[in-house]
């Protein structure tokens, strides 16, 4: 989709576009606080923004229709917290109200634009960029960058392989049309916490088998198993793709049954383990103190790889992780140097690293327990549940305050 | 258990930030004292009604509830004129 001719209407990806080349514009959020508080634009730099619930502009505004109402906000105080000189999007929950502010913006000359479908598509919006793409292998990786979320599809000889697919299955179906692949196998690095796998229903779609970790297949609060229907994936177990073949690696920590997939020495797909920025944390299964020492030590496991390994992870922080060409992978040996949690697992004891993990858990979020229970098939949300459930960035990974502060001096 | 009302703003169908434009509307026709009842499908309705309550003059949001018609959700909002 492309933006109004008139620039008036941004889709969700020229959004994103705007985002990754770092152009200057501000937003008026008009949704009720907690929304936002709970789900900001974010770009690769902070995206200056203010928050005027569109209902507090009925109000001062004092006007019954909500363009007249934006524009009396506006010439009562709201116009000085605007800037003059960059564009004002104007950003709602589903991209209706803002259309009204915008208009009532550009009533009053600002340059304005309404971003089109609102946070809902925005969160929703897929971004497919190819890591490598040869008539021998291709691999491609798929994101949602509202949510951080990353997935991959491996190709070779018109097979395909898809590895953690996110919720909505047609950025997978669309490439296996246009790419002419077929989806042999469907398999979950783990059982995700922040966001609902579309594992499942793309098996079922594609007629592919479905692989988890048998571990991962039971919900760790609830201890109850689960009701979807799965292969077993074993340590060691290897999965061809065409010409190629992915072995996999148990790396419990995060999850019980984590696993990373490997292509060789070329990539290493590191699930929810190690990250571009950080490291995954140990404690969504609620039993941080006895899976802190785990994840150690599949840390140490991965960390001795070849270090040209070309890491691909599960999730993303910041769009300023990424690559000039908005990729999130690095190698290794790069990873070494600036992953504050690998820095950290290379300069402290066993002990010490647990301690830092311990001391740099995010806050936990409480939707994360439900939505296991969705991807083991214990609850099955309709359309709107499964979109609030999902609402906002993943917090899979540490918090970073922690080597920033010079934290972990004893 | 259903609140009682005097008039009823049938929003169904309606997409933010028309049920809540429109309550206001009806909420002025109404007496001090008198209760709307708005009928909504947008769900973020339910939280920019509590929203809208709070700062608007004049008005008391009295009840809110969700009725499952047909596989879809209705919102149902209370909002009575106090002055």
């Amino acid at each position: 989709m492309k933006e109004r001719g008139d620039g008036t209407v941004w889709t969700a990806g020229n959004l994103l576009e705007r985002l990754e080349h770092r152009e200057k514009f501000f937003v008026l959020d008009v949704r009720n606080r907690d929304e936002f508080e709970r789900f900001r634009l974010e770009g690769r730099r902070p995206v200056p923004a203010i928050n005027v619930p569109y209902f507090e502009m009925l109000e001062l505004g004092g006007k019954e229709e909500m363009v007249d109402s934006v524009v009396a906000s506006l010439k009562q105080g709201l116009a000085e917290q605007l800037p003059k000189d960059m564009p004002i999007l104007a950003v709602c929950a589903k991209g209706d109200t803002s259309e009204f502010v915008m208009q009532g913006l550009r009533r009053l000359g600002y340059a304005s634009a309404t971003l089109q479908g609102g946070m809902k598509a925005w969160g929703e919006h897929y971004a497919t960029r190819a890591i490598v793409e040869t008539p021998d292998l291709a691999i491609h990786q798929v994101s949602r960058p509202a949510r951080g979320c990353l997935s991959y599809v491996v190709a070779s000889e018109g097979k395909a392989v898809v590895i953690d697919p996110l919720r909505h299955l047609h950025p997978y179906l669309d490439l296996a049309r246009t790419k002419s692949l077929t989806i042999t196998t469907v398999m979950d690095t783990h059982g995700h916490a922040d966001h609902i796998s579309g594992g499942p229903a793309l098996a079922a779609k594609t007629g592919a088998a479905y692989y988890l970790h048998p571990y991962d297949a039971i919900h760790p609060m609830d201890v109850l198993p689960a009701t979807i229907s799965y292969e077993y994936i074993r340590d060691g177990q290897t999965f061809s793709v065409g010409r190629h073949e992915l072995a996999t690696l148990h790396i419990p920590g995060h999850t019980l049954g984590l696993v990373a997939f490997r292509l060789g020495d070329r990539y290493l797909f590191t699930g929810d383990s190690i990250f571009i920025r950080s490291i995954a944390r140990p404690d969504l299964g609620g039993k941080a103190d006895a899976w802190a020492p785990l994840h150690g030590r599949s840390l140490r496991k991965l960390l001795g790889l070849p270090g040209g390994i070309t890491v691909l992870p599960g999730h993303f922080s910041s769009l300023d992780e990424a690559d000039e060409m908005g990729r999130f992978a690095a190698s290794l040996d790069d990873l070494k140097k600036r992953n504050d949690g690998l820095v950290m697992l290379q300069r402290e004891s066993e002990n010490g690293f647990v301690r830092y993990l311990l001391d740099s858990l995010p806050k936990f979020i409480p939707e994360y327990v439900e939505i296991k229970r969705v991807n083991a098939g214990l609850s099955a949300p309709a359309e709107d549940d499964a979109a609030a459930l999902e609402t906002g960035k993943n917090v899979c990974a540490l918090s970073q305050a922690y080597v920033a502060s010079g934290g972990g001096q004893e | 258990m259903s609140q009682v009302f005097d008039k009823l703003l049938d929003a169904r169908g309606q997409n933010c930030p028309m049920p809540l434009v429109n309550a206001r509307k009806e909420i002025g026709k109404l007496e001090p004292g008198q209760v709307l009842k708005v009928m909504a499908t947008d769900r973020g309705s339910v939280a920019d009604f509590q929203g809208w309550a709070k700062i608007a003059k004049n008005v008391e949001l009295v009840g809110q509830e969700t009725e499952s018609a047909e596989g879809a959700n209705v919102y149902v909002h209370y909002v009575k004129r106090t002055a």
